[in-house]
């Protein structure tokens, strides 16, 4: 399983608050927090937009905890609370305003050093991320970066395992054209 | 972790999840705010007599069976199914489901293309599984796919990166993939 590891620590941690012990959540915010925060800012692509997500994300499965109903299953059913709280802020987002996408990737200008290479590369990755489809965008994160098997993303969207290899391998697709757009593939 | 059977082989997609894998970090204070507002929320309560109850009712057991209560149950068991076996009942085969299938043949105009592909939820969208050939001179390339009755989302992939809907079919719905891909519905006789 991709999401959660040390899930006998999350199944004591889970039966603690629910009996009462509310101090007992802060060990599942620690850990669960940087996992679920790289997940968020991947697909939203906004820092404050992410941190909201997560948090939001917290505070509803603490709200909803009797009905996780496997305790060792904690990390999986958290995730699954985020993967939402990340498709309605980003719908929320796109009725508010149009999403900033940037014309360019930020630095096709000359960068030589080696860490102003890495930047570089990072910020095309971000720009053409955030052009992908959502749902593509969705899949290939779930998929590449929290390494989840196409049974557990289907656990966690809903959608089915079939459509979920199409939107990776599109997602894939997407990504290597944009980037060749900059001549770095 | 990963199924390798899907683009993480590729060199360029394995350095863009490489990238993306770096650790985010939240504001030092994140973890303080989160349990501010837990702290501001009703505490759950410990379970209660009747909530107990509930629980050992949902909960999944197993249980210890006497070798003789064993052996009576396997007798019933062993009855139902040779009662059920004289009954006559529709078979399944795998003769009778292959018979069943459809010979389809999808038909792609691509007369630059050095290679076009298949992929639709018949092959789990792997790339690699249905290769189309060419059949005629201007480009006709081909592939005949036995399929059972259903409706199929497919499209092809030409060159082994530009997908293609079927020009010929009707559009896939857009909610399921947002971009373009067709739909074969094949006939069962129902």
């Amino acid at each position: 399983m991709g999401i959660g590891d040390g899930m006998s620590e999350d199944a004591d941690l889970v039966r603690r608050v629910l009996a009462g012990d509310a101090a007992a959540y802060g060990g599942l915010v620690a850990h669960y927090r940087d996992r679920l925060a790289r997940y968020a800012m991947r697909m939203l692509g906004d820092r404050g937009d992410a941190e909201e997500a997560v948090q939001d994300a917290f505070l509803r499965a603490y709200r909803s905890l009797p009905r996780c109903d496997d305790p060792h299953r904690f990390g999986p059913w958290l995730f699954g609370i985020l993967v939402n709280r990340c498709r309605t802020a980003y719908a929320r987002r796109a009725r508010r305003e149009r999403v900033v996408v940037h014309d360019e990737p930020a630095s096709l200008a000359a960068a030589v050093s080696p860490a102003a290479e890495r930047l570089e590369w990072e910020a095309e990755i971000a720009w053409a991320l955030e052009r992908l489809d959502p749902l593509y965008r969705e899949a290939f994160l779930l998929r590449h970066v929290e390494d989840l098997t196409y049974d557990e993303m289907a656990a966690l969207t809903g959608a089915g395992v079939s459509a979920l290899k199409m939107r990776v391998m599109r997602a894939c697709d997407r990504l290597r054209a944009l980037l060749e757009e900059t001549d770095r593939v | 972790m990963f199924e390798h059977d899907d683009d993480i082989s590729n060199d360029v997609t394995a350095r863009i999840a490489a990238s993306l894998k770096s650790p985010v970090r939240l504001d030092p204070a994140f973890d303080a705010r989160v349990m501010a507002r837990v702290a501001a929320l009703p505490a759950h309560r410990p379970a209660g007599p009747l909530d107990r109850t509930w629980s050992w009712l949902r909960r999944p057991r197993s249980f210890a069976v006497s070798p003789l209560a064993g052996l009576a149950a396997a007798a019933g068991v062993a009855a139902i199914v040779f009662f059920a076996a004289r009954a006559p009942a529709p078979r399944t085969s795998e003769a009778a489901v292959a018979l069943d299938r459809t010979p389809v043949e999808f038909l792609l105009v691509a007369p630059r293309a050095s290679s076009v592909m298949l992929v639709g939820d018949f092959n789990d969208w792997t790339r690699s599984a249905t290769p189309l050939r060419t059949i005629a001179a201007g480009g006709l390339w081909s592939v005949t796919v036995p399929l059972a009755p259903g409706r199929y989302r497919y499209a092809f992939v030409v060159d082994g990166k530009r997908w293609e809907p079927d020009p010929s079919a009707p559009p896939a719905p857009d909610d399921e993939f947002g971009s373009p891909a067709s739909v074969v519905t094949v006939g069962g006789g129902l």
